[in-house]
C-alpha cells in the first residue's frame, strides 16, 4: 500500500503528488491496533459494544472506558488512540449542549456526527486562537448511537472526517471477521435482546481471552430510556442468558 | 452650569400594534401597517408581520429599523438550520432561537416586542410572546405595541373568557374557532384604531392552518390570499394565508 | 411620580337606551400600597345624576363636598332640580376656577334628563374641559384599558340589564390589567325609575 512512501507521509497538510494524506491514513491504520468494537441498529434501538483489554491482573477493569455518553439521546464507543476521543467527545458534548440551549430540541444524531468530523479536519490550525494546535489527525475511529426523530440510528467516523451510517458496524483489531460476522447474522427485525446477544457473540469470536462482565462493555440507547451502559450485573444477566448456539431468529 | 451632554439616542418609537391568537389547529397572527414618528405618518403600508417557514410567521413591533433587521437575521439563522440539519425549525425552536438572539444583546437590546405565531411538531397552534431581552412565553393570544393596553384586557375577556361565568355544567372553550377569532381580531383593530392615533392605516392578518385541516371554512373570508412558500409538507402540509383589510386612515 | 397615579382609581359611564350606567373600582392606594378596598369614587347628585371622580383621593372627597354645596345653592335659588347639562357645565366651571392650581381629578358624569329621560354622559379634563360623548366616557389609571375594551364591547340603546353587563365587562377587565386600579367595584344604573346600585364580585389582587 505505501510503496510509494517518500517525504510525503511527514506534513499533516501537504498532499502527495498521487493525492494522498499520509498522515491521515496512517491514523486509520492506527484504529486497526484498536481494541475490537461492534454497534448494531434495531428498531427498537442501538446497541454499542467494545472488548476491554485487560493486559494485567492487578489493572483495574472498571477503569477503562471506552463508551462514552454525549447527550441523553446519544451515545458513542471508540477503536484507536482513546485519548484523542476525549478531545473529539468533549466537542460532540458541547455542541450537543449549545443546540439544545439555543433550540430547546435534542440535537440530530447525524448533526453531532457532522460537528465531530468537523473537527476531526482541523489539524494543523490553532485552535480558539491561541498558539496550541491539532499537531495531527486523531487515531481514534468512534461508533456514534442515538435516537432522534429519524429513529436509531448508527455512525461510524474515521480520521479523515468522513462519516458512514450502518445498521451494523465493527472498528478495531478484530474488525474484519466481526464485519463479516454481523453481515451473516444481522437482520434488520432484531430485537434489542437479538443485537446484545449478537454483539456479545461476535466479541466472544474475536476476543483472546474468555468474554466476561469484567472484559467487555455494553451500552445502548433507546427510545424509552436514552443512552445507558450496561451495568456489570447486566452484563452477567446477558452473558448468562447467552444462546450456545446460533442466535434464536438468527439467518 | 454645568457642561450640557449631547448623546445620540439610537432609538425611535415607531408605533403601530400587533396580535396573536392561537386556535386548535391554526394560529392568526395579525399587524396594522401604519408607520410612524412622533405626530408624522412615515408612511401607511409597513408590514410588520412577517412569514418565517411554512408554519410559522413573525410579528414584530417598536423600533422599525430594529425589527426590520431581526427578522432578516432570524431568517438567516433558519437558513443555516436548514442545511445543517436537513429540516425546517420547528416552532419552539424558532422560539428558542429568538430568546437567545434578543438576549445576545442584552446591554444594547433590538427595541422590538416579537410574536410568534404558527403550528407546533404536535399539529397545535401557538403563540410565542416575547419582551426586547428575550423573556418568552408560549400563551393562547397577546397583544403588543402601541395599543396593547387597549387591545389585551379585551383579548382577556373574550379569549380567556375572563369575569366571565361557564355556562352551568359546562366550561369556557379552550379554543374559539377561526371565523370568531378572526372578527376578534378586526374587532380590536378597529377598536384600537378609533382611540389610538399610531394605529391604523391597513390590517394585515395572517393565518397558519395545521397540515391536514380541512380548511373549508377559509373560502368564506374576502379577500384571501395564500402566501407562497416552501411547500416542504406538499399539498397536505401547513399553509399560510393572508387577508389585507382598510383600517381608517385619520 | 404622577399625582394622579398616586392613589389610583378608574371611573367608567355608558349612555344605553332610556338609561345611564356609571361605576368605578374600590381600590384606594399609597402609590403601590393598597391601603382600602371599598373607597367608592362615584356619588349620587340628584335623583338621576351621578358624579364619578378619578384622580387625588384627597381632591375627590373635597370636590364632592363642593359640589353637594354648589348643587344645593342652585336648588335653593333656582327652586328646581339641576339638569345634567347644566351640573356638567358646573364641574367645569368649578374646575376652571383652578386653572393654574387645578384639582388633581377627572370627573365623569351621568345622568337623564328631567322629564325628557335623555341619556347624558360626559367627562372633562382636571381643568374642566368637557367631552359630551355619546357613547361612552372613562377617567382614572385604567383609562387606556377602558377606552380599548369599550371601544368593542360597547353598542347603541342597549337595555339596563345589558348596559350593566356591558359596563360591568369593560371596567372589571379594564381593571384586571391595571396594577392601580380594582379591588371590587360598583355599578349604578339609572333609569327613568330608579337607581339600581351592584357591587361587583371581581379579583382581588
Amino acid at each position: 500500500m505505501f510503496l510509494t512512501r517518500s517525504e510525503y507521509d511527514r506534513g499533516v497538510n501537504t498532499f502527495s503528488p498521487e493525492g494522498r494524506l499520509f498522515q491521515v491514513e496512517y491514523a486509520i491504520e492506527a484504529i486497526k491496533l484498536g481494541s475490537t468494537t461492534v454497534g448494531i441498529r434495531t428498531p427498537d434501538g442501538v446497541i454499542l459494544g467494545v472488548e476491554k483489554r485487560v493486559p494485567s491482573p492487578l489493572l483495574e477493569s472498571s477503569s477503562v472506558e471506552k463508551i462514552m455518553e454525549i447527550d441523553a439521546h446519544i451515545g458513542c464507543a471508540m477503536s484507536g488512540l482513546t485519548a484523542d476521543a476525549r478531545t473529539m467527545i468533549d466537542h460532540a458534548r458541547v455542541t450537543s449542549q449549545n443546540h439544545s440551549f439555543t433550540y430547546d430540541e435534542k440535537i440530530g444524531v447525524e448533526s453531532v456526527t457532522q460537528a465531530v468530523c468537523d473537527l476531526a479536519l482541523r489539524f494543523g490550525e490553532s485552535m480558539d486562537n491561541e498558539s496550541a494546535m491539532m499537531s495531527r489527525p486523531f487515531g481514534v475511529a468512534l461508533l456514534i448511537a442515538g435516537i432522534d426523530e429519524k429513529g436509531p440510528q448508527l455512525y461510524h467516523t474515521d480520521p479523515s472526517g468522513t462519516y458512514t451510517r450502518y445498521e451494523a458496524k465493527a472498528i478495531g483489531s478484530g474488525s474484519e471477521a466481526a464485519q463479516s460476522d454481523l453481515q451473516d447474522k444481522y437482520h434488520k427485525q432484531m430485537t434489542l435482546r437479538e443485537a446484545q446477544h449478537l454483539i456479545l457473540r461476535v466479541l466472544k469470536q474475536v476476543m483472546e481471552e474468555k468474554l466476561d462482565h469484567h472484559n467487555i462493555q455494553l451500552a445502548q440507547v433507546t427510545k424509552t430510556d436514552g443512552f445507558h451502559i450496561l451495568s456489570e450485573t447486566e452484563l452477567q444477566e446477558l452473558i448468562d442468558t447467552m444462546p450456545a448456539a446460533p442466535a434464536p431468529g438468527a439467518a | 452650569m454645568s457642561a450640557q451632554e449631547r448623546r445620540f439616542n439610537p432609538y425611535t418609537e415607531n408605533g403601530g400594534t400587533i396580535l396573536a391568537i392561537a386556535g386548535q389547529d391554526f394560529t392568526v397572527i395579525a399587524g396594522d401597517t401604519r408607520q410612524s414618528e412622533g405626530y408624522n405618518i412615515q408612511t401607511r403600508y409597513a408590514p410588520k408581520v412577517f412569514r418565517l417557514t411554512d408554519k410559522a410567521v413573525l410579528a414584530v413591533n417598536g423600533f422599525a429599523a430594529d425589527g426590520n433587521m431581526f427578522v432578516q437575521k432570524v431568517q438567516q439563522r433558519l437558513e443555516w438550520y436548514q442545511h445543517a440539519h436537513n429540516k425546517e425549525m420547528p416552532l419552539r425552536a424558532i422560539a428558542r432561537l429568538i430568546q437567545t438572539m434578543l438576549y445576545a444583546k442584552r446591554f444594547f437590546p433590538y427595541y422590538v416586542y416579537n410574536i410568534l405565531g404558527g403550528i407546533e411538531d404536535d399539529g397545535s397552534g401557538a403563540v410565542y410572546s416575547f419582551d426586547p431581552v428575550g423573556s418568552y412565553e408560549r400563551e393562547a393570544c397577546r397583544a403588543a405595541g402601541a395599543a396593547q393596553s387597549l387591545v389585551q384586557p379585551f383579548l382577556d375577556n373574550q379569549i380567556y373568557f375572563k369575569n366571565q361565568l361557564p355556562p352551568s355544567g359546562g366550561a369556557h372553550p379552550k379554543h374559539l374557532p377561526l371565523k370568531e377569532v378572526l372578527s376578534l381580531v378586526i374587532d380590536s383593530f378597529t377598536g384600537a384604531t378609533e382611540r389610538h392615533i399610531e394605529v391604523g392605516d391597513g390590517l394585515e392578518i395572517y393565518i397558519v392552518t395545521a397540515s391536514k385541516r380541512p380548511n373549508a371554512d377559509l373560502e368564506a373570508i374576502a379577500n384571501l390570499k395564500q402566501v407562497p412558500g416552501g411547500f416542504i409538507g406538499g399539498e397536505d402540509g401547513e399553509k399560510i394565508y393572508v387577508v389585507r383589510r382598510e383600517l381608517k386612515k385619520d | 411620580m404622577s399625582i394622579m397615579e398616586y392613589n389610583g382609581g378608574s371611573v367608567v359611564a355608558m349612555a344605553g337606551k332610556d338609561c345611564v350606567a356609571i361605576a368605578s373600582d374600590l381600590r384606594l392606594g399609597n402609590q403601590a400600597l393598597t391601603i382600602a378596598t371599598n373607597f367608592e369614587k362615584v356619588f349620587p347628585v340628584t335623583e338621576r345624576i351621578m358624579l364619578g371622580m378619578a384622580g387625588l383621593a384627597t381632591d375627590v372627597l373635597t370636590l364632592r363636598d363642593r359640589f353637594r354645596f354648589r348643587v344645593n345653592m342652585y336648588t335653593i335659588k333656582e327652586e328646581r332640580e339641576i339638569e345634567p347639562e347644566t351640573f356638567a357645565h358646573l364641574v367645569s366651571s368649578t374646575l376652571y376656577e383652578r386653572r393654574f392650581g387645578p384639582y388633581f381629578i377627572e370627573p365623569v358624569i351621568a345622568g337623564l334628563g328631567k322629564g325628557t329621560n335623555k341619556p347624558f354622559i360626559a367627562s372633562t379634563d382636571v381643568i374642566g374641559c368637557i367631552n359630551f360623548a355619546k357613547d361612552f366616557v372613562v377617567a382614572g389609571t385604567a383609562t387606556d384599558k377602558l377606552f380599548g375594551v369599550a371601544e368593542s364591547l360597547w353598542e347603541p340603546d342597549l337595555e339596563p340589564e345589558d348596559l350593566f353587563e356591558t359596563i360591568s365587562q369593560t371596567l372589571m377587565n379594564a381593571v384586571d390589567r391595571d396594577a392601580f386600579s380594582g379591588w371590587g367595584a360598583v355599578v349604578h344604573i339609572i333609569t327613568p325609575e330608579k337607581v339600581i346600585t351592584r357591587h361587583l364580585k371581581a379579583r382581588m389582587d
